[in-house]
């Protein structure tokens, strides 16, 4: 396994605006910001062990739950990322975290998501806790990140203002 | 604030949920895990708004005639159950809320043959002025249709999934 980065929040992974990620409003589409998050959420999982080969040598997989982006600011084609992931909280079965998209170059911040994460038995495609080799790079990553705030956008609720 | 449309404008559709959409999970949505990727469930659900706003006169030639876009501004996604690919999907889209330049949208996922719930989303589009890129209140048209829609989906329930906060409940 690759060595554990500490670093608070992980800011390992990076990514470019494909051309196929634009949508005829001429910005990248709101799916294909989930596909850059997603691609985040693999280097994430490398971390703890439980990356693409995870899956292919048949011990595990991870599923998403529940998803929530805000969409901050347009990015377009081309355009570079850098997406960085701080752990919220974690249990037996789950990760809690949230991603924040940056343009790389300008520094705004573009989009964030906040996702839950659940470890699943290869064979019986259902819920599992984590194995161990996983859980102590949780365990380590959660400490390392223990110490930042809270992003504003963790734990949104969503609906329209009531007072305008 | 646009008050007309330069083109014919669809047939309203009132029915509460809204039910007019369909898909089918492409190929190139399924990923590593042999089943819909988590990215293209918002994909499907993004075609499932934009036949909402379809129904309420803003589709393509409001965008191609450069009056105006419609942005998401944000949305939350819960996964129910996997979809394979070639599934069948029906969605059911239900209006939370609406002010002068935002709707507050509830989208349904269900596979259309055995009938379970795939996944639900929440999503705030809002209206944007295609010149500035900037927000702007919806056009007079929309905002009247969008009032006629209101008057049957107000009446629905509040979906138990809407309004959610994520967190790991301390007891499972």
């Amino acid at each position: 396994m690759i060595e554990l980065d500490t670093g608070a929040p992980f800011d390992q992974h990076r990514a470019i605006v494909k051309p196929e990620w634009i949508d005829w409003n001429g910005h990248m589409n709101v799916g294909y910001y989930v596909v850059a998050f997603d691609q985040a959420t693999d280097t994430l999982c490398q971390q703890f062990g439980c990356g693409f080969e995870y899956t292919r040598d048949k011990i595990g997989m991870t599923f998403v739950l529940e998803a929530h982006v805000t969409y901050d600011r347009e990015v377009k084609e081309g355009d570079p990322l850098r997406i960085t992931t701080q752990i919220l909280d974690h249990d037996a079965k789950r990760l809690h975290y949230i991603h924040v998209m940056y343009h790389a170059d300008e520094g705004y911040l573009a989009a964030t998501n906040e996702l839950m994460l659940m470890n699943i038995d290869y064979a019986s495609r259902r819920s599992a806790p984590w194995p161990d080799f996983a859980m102590e790079r949780i365990e380590k990553m959660t400490a390392a990140h223990a110490r930042l705030p809270a992003p504003k956008q963790a734990g949104r609720l969503i609906g329209l203002p009531r007072k305008k | 604030m646009l008050d007309s449309l330069p083109y014919e404008l669809p047939e309203l559709v009132t029915r509460a949920p809204l039910d007019t959409h369909r898909s089918t999970v492409l190929p190139e949505w399924v990923d590593w895990n042999g089943h819909m990727n988590v990215a293209f469930y918002v994909t499907a659900f993004d075609q499932a708004s934009g036949a909402f706003m379809r129904n309420m006169g803003l589709g393509r030639r409001y965008v191609d005639g450069k009056l105006g876009m419609t942005f998401v501004l944000e949305t939350h996604v819960t996964y129910d159950r996997e979809m394979k690919e070639g599934a069948p999907m029906r969605f059911a889209t239900q209006l939370l809320e609406r002010d002068a330049k935002k709707v507050h949208l509830f989208h349904e996922m269900f596979h259309a043959e055995q009938g379970y719930l795939a996944a639900t989303n929440e999503a705030i589009v809002m209206n944007i002025d295609y010149a500035s890129r900037r927000s702007a209140p919806w056009p007079v048209p929309v905002a009247e249709r969008l009032e006629t829609l209101w008057a049957t989906h107000c009446l629905l329930p509040k979906p138990a999934k809407a309004g959610r906060v994520m967190g790991l409940s301390k007891k499972q």
